[in-house]
């Protein structure tokens, strides 16, 4: 009988036994090319697990591009989307008491009239504070809520963001740093809450309400005219 | 409360002094004060170690410093002349900004109508010119405290002021010298680039640091060498700077201030210098929306659905892992789907020789053992460099789906030359034997165990665009993971394909089940080279989809003289030379004619010009057609396929040609979109990604005002029709 010879045993040693030591020599030898070839791929799926550790290479949004969407918990440990919201015009307003900027509108009744007339249109308005929890003027939620209940703010939810994860989503850098997504997800408006960059409370009087004006425009279906402007107040305080 | 004044209630002082700051209104006269001469004033503040006060463009936050003068009448004060500020980086933010000890120095102009008040000391005293100053500053640290002073201070008008001038001095030795020329600033997409012109030769080549006193144009946090790039060409430094993400200002003329590193700078030299070039190129408008177009009303439903897979990149107080159930679930998805791709014709042939590998070891037990686990490795680290290849692209943000092997005819056509090759030599065209050097081929028998382990290598490459319907999803669900979990899910996937060979392996039972080799071998040999001849008529099939019926004939014909070299190559002596260079000029000479064939890629459009009017009913996806459809008020269908899915292409013969079907989408008057993903399109590509997919069969079902329905991968009549019924 007659075969063909297959493709890469060579003819001599096809029927002969293999002796011990031989075997155990093709066996060693076999081991290490395989294991020198695991290390390879190793090294290749290692590199390419480098490139995932650079956090954030998503650039924040600009007005005209989708909003995006983010999970946290508000003060009373409520979890809310951004998502949940959709078909409403939402409002992000980012926070933080311990920000002079921050007290100036608060103190002075402005961010809360906003935020009452914003939400009496059905308007959901988010504050959101980011300040991270080794800052000095990190305030526990419960803190932040009784705060807010002191000034007599009425913002549909008191957001969480400790980690800062929204923060640098958005590109929030000041407090206050104000968003307005429309019904459909897109931002529509990113800047400050009026345009006199002071901490003086009566500049307040004399500014322009950027919010009021967005929302107004909005509502009458014109399109907005400052959608971009300048945020004034005190850098946020990230998690480094 | 801002820090007010000293509490002295006749005059305000000189100096006032906060909790971080001490501030000093100072003067320098050394000329008195009269018309023509040099008159400045200025607000010194030295800060408390850490804190800082701004800049006239402050950066992401903060606040200038605003002075406010009172002067007597023919006094005027000019603008500050800021001294070249510090960057300071807060996190992924910078200010501009100033620390320790800053002298903020400011012109008085004195006209020929002043007339020094006469002292109120009575007759004989000194005139004086009296300053007063109300001034604001954002002073911060981590925190910020904006704070006032007011200030007052007499100048005497006939003699010398110069207290300060070593103050004065170092203030205007800070200044930036002005330019000569003007330069230029081009808006070029997402970025500025600026040209200065004329810079000293102290300058030349050091690297500079860029302070735009325009706020609110260019990324403040952006370092020098990453985020920008400086260049220098002679005298001219030129610099690309990314534009802020949301920047709100669109200057016509930008004035920018250019500054060396300390270490560079001597003392009595220019430190630093201004321009003011104009600015060209058009401003980016409300950016560009996200590649994947599609309407409002789906996006807003999407990002519902995709909510799980932005997770990751989403805010959360929690850490919200992928709960341990549904990643199980993924897993054994993931597992079934690897086991089913076994009976997959692109993977049954490597399969085929696998058991011919068999055939040749049987009653080598360790050997089996070996030669399974050497499949399964190489199998398995196979799937995992895919799949680690795959997140890096996607960390890189490019829209890579699974199967992108099969979608450059360049693939193509020479995985159909090296199945053919394999198909020949099963035949007996040609043994390794005879056209390797010995030395070759010892070393293969040397190495059984590498050939399994690359057979397995193999074995993937050919399967991984048959997305089975168990892997559909697990693969979306890969994309929005960890890549941690990611990999896993890729290494299950390739464990359900190489089980089959590893149990045999390691189940002896098994392997004393096979046959011992004989004759037979040598027929299922020449038996097995047909399921290779499949695969290329199969490969060809899928090149025509993506080149045309000419691509195709070109890669027949260049086969054909593939196979005929090859042939001749085994001939011996004479002959050997004269027919193998004839074939082998033959070849050259038609690749050279008509080889382009085999990598231009035809237009979908075109190729479904061929269709009757069968076809007619099926219309090219575009994101904007959606959204036109939806806007009409129509229900859509959308059919995302590609030409080597085979389950796309069984769908597309059985459910999808189903004449019952298509008259109930007519009843409903549904519009049927086919997205043809053959040649990797990226606005596709985007699609699938927003639907959680990353590989086709995919058909999606989208009613106007509800969120789009997302059927299974093999499409069942039923399904469809219960789906419709909803609409």
């Amino acid at each position: 009988m007659e075969f063909d010879q297959p493709m890469s045993l060579p003819p001599s040693t096809e029927l002969r036994p293999d002796s011990r030591s031989v075997r155990a020599a093709r066996r060693a030898r076999a081991a290490l090319s395989r294991a020198s070839r695991r290390a390879v791929m190793a090294a290749a799926v290692a590199l390419g697990a480098t490139f995932l550790v650079s956090n954030n290479a998503v650039a924040a949004p600009a007005v005209g591009q989708q909003a995006p969407d983010f999970v946290a918990v508000d003060t009373s440990g409520a979890k809310h989307k951004l998502s949940d919201f959709a078909g409403k015009f939402v409002v992000l307003e980012w926070t933080n008491p311990g920000c002079p900027f921050v007290r100036k509108h608060y103190g002075s009744g402005n961010m809360p009239a906003t935020q009452k007339a914003a939400t009496d249109k059905g308007v959901v308005w988010l504050a959101i504070n980011s300040t991270e929890r080794a800052a000095s003027d990190y305030l526990k939620p419960a803190a932040l809520a009784d705060w807010m209940k002191s000034q007599s703010a009425a913002p549909t939810a008191v957001l969480m963001d400790e980690d800062g994860m929204i923060g640098q989503a958005y590109g929030a850098r000041t407090t206050p740093h104000i968003f307005i997504i429309d019904p459909k997800g897109t931002l529509v408006y990113a800047g400050g809450i009026d345009s006199i960059a002071s901490a003086r409370v009566d500049d307040i009087k004399t500014a322009v309400n950027y919010v009021n004006q967005a929302l107004g425009e909005a509502f009458g279906n014109k399109p907005i005219t400052a959608a971009s402007t300048r945020p004034y107040g005190c850098s946020i305080k990230y998690k480094t | 409360m801002p820090a007010l004044a000293q509490l002295t209630p006749a005059k305000a002082g000189a100096v006032v002094t906060t909790p971080h700051v001490r501030a000093e209104l100072v003067a320098h006269a050394p000329d008195g004060v009269a018309p023509g001469a040099p008159v400045w004033v200025g607000l010194q503040i030295a800060h408390q170690p850490e804190w800082h006060t701004y800049w006239k463009n402050a950066g992401d936050s903060g606040l200038p410093t605003e002075l406010s003068w009172t002067l007597p009448p023919g006094v005027a004060a000019g603008d500050i002349a800021w001294p070249v500020p510090k960057k300071i980086p807060v996190g992924n933010l910078a200010n501009y900004g100033y620390e320790n000890t800053v002298l903020l120095p400011v012109p008085l102009e004195v006209a020929s109508t002043f007339k020094p008040p006469l002292a109120l000391t009575g007759a004989g005293g000194p005139a004086e010119l009296q300053v007063r100053l109300k001034a604001s500053w954002l002073v911060c640290r981590k925190e910020c405290i904006p704070e006032e002073g007011e200030f007052s201070l007499a100048l005497p008008v006939q003699g010398s002021t110069a207290l300060h001038k070593a103050e004065f001095d170092a203030a205007q030795a800070a200044q930036p010298a002005q330019l000569a020329a003007p330069g230029a600033i081009e808006v070029q997409g997402n970025n500025l680039q600026v040209r200065l012109e004329g810079l000293p030769a102290a300058a030349q080549g050091k690297t500079l640091a860029f302070f735009p006193e325009t706020p609110e144009v260019i990324r403040t946090a952006a370092v020098s060498g990453k985020d920008w790039t400086q260049s220098w060409q002679g005298g001219t430094w030129t610099a690309t700077l990314p534009l802020a993400d949301q920047r709100s200002a669109s200057p016509t003329a930008m004035p920018v201030v250019v500054a060396l590193a300390e270490a560079d700078r001597q003392p009595g030299q220019p430190i630093a210098w201004r321009a003011e070039p104009p600015v060209s190129g058009s401003w980016p408008a409300a950016a560009a929306a996200p590649a994947a177009q599609v309407s409002p009303a789906l996006q807003a439903a999407l990002a519902a659905n995709a909510a799980d897979a932005v997770k990751s990149a989403a805010a959360s107080n929690e850490i919200a892992p992928q709960p341990m159930g549904t990643l199980l679930a993924a897993l054994l998805g993931a597992f079934l789907g690897g086991l089913l791709l076994n009976l997959m014709p692109c993977v049954f042939p490597i399969l085929a020789i696998k058991v011919l590998g068999f055939a040749r070891q049987a009653g080598n037990r360790s050997a089996h053992r070996q030669a399974g686990l050497a499949y399964t490795a190489g199998v398995i680290l196979s799937f995992l460099a895919l799949g680690g290849a795959m997140l890096a692209l996607r960390a890189a943000g490019a829209g890579l789906g699974w199967g992108f092997q099969l979608q450059s005819p360049a693939v193509v056509a020479v995985l159909a030359a090296l199945f053919t090759l394999i198909g020949l030599n099963l035949v007996g065209v040609f043994e390794f034997m005879r056209t390797v050097p010995s030395s070759v081929c010892s070393a293969q028998a040397k190495h059984p165990i590498a050939n399994d382990f690359l057979s397995g290598v193999l074995a993937v490459v050919i399967a991984s665009p048959c997305t089975a319907p168990f892997m559909g999803a697990s693969l979306g669900f890969a994309i929005g993971l960890p890549a941690g979990q990611a990999l896993l899910l890729f290494a299950a996937l390739g464990f359900g394909l190489a089980l089959p060979y590893l149990v045999a392996g390691f189940v002896p039972a098994i392997a004393w089940l096979l046959p011992k080799p004989g004759p037979w071998m040598s027929t299922l040999r020449k038996l097995l080279a047909f399921p290779m001849f499949a695969t290329v008529a199969w490969l060809v099939w899928v090149l025509g989809q993506q080149t045309g019926i000419d691509g195709a004939g070109t890669l027949l014909a260049l086969l054909v003289c593939l196979s005929a070299i090859v042939w001749a190559l085994t001939l011996r002596g004479r002959s050997r030379l004269v027919i193998a260079t004839v074939l082998i000029g033959f070849t050259v000479v038609l690749t050279s004619a008509i080889g382009r064939n085999v990598l231009t890629t035809i237009e979908p459009a075109k190729l479904a010009g061929a269709a009757g009017s069968k076809e007619a009913r099926w219309q090219p996806w575009s994101a904007e057609r959606v959204a036109e459809l939806a806007g009409d008020g129509r229900p859509v269908f959308i059919d995302f396929t590609a030409a080597w899915c085979v389950t796309c292409q069984y769908n597309k013969k059985t459910t999808l040609s189903d004449t019952e079907l298509l008259a109930a989408f007519d009843d409903k008057k549904v519009a049927m979109l086919r997205a043809d993903w053959t040649r990797r399109d990226p606005a596709i590509t985007a699609a699938l990604t927003a639907l959680g997919r990353s590989g086709v069969p995919v058909y999606v079902l989208q009613a106007p005002g509800k969120p789009p329905v997302v059927l299974t991968e093999i499409l069942g009549k039923d399904e469809v029709r219960a789906a419709l019924a909803a609409l």
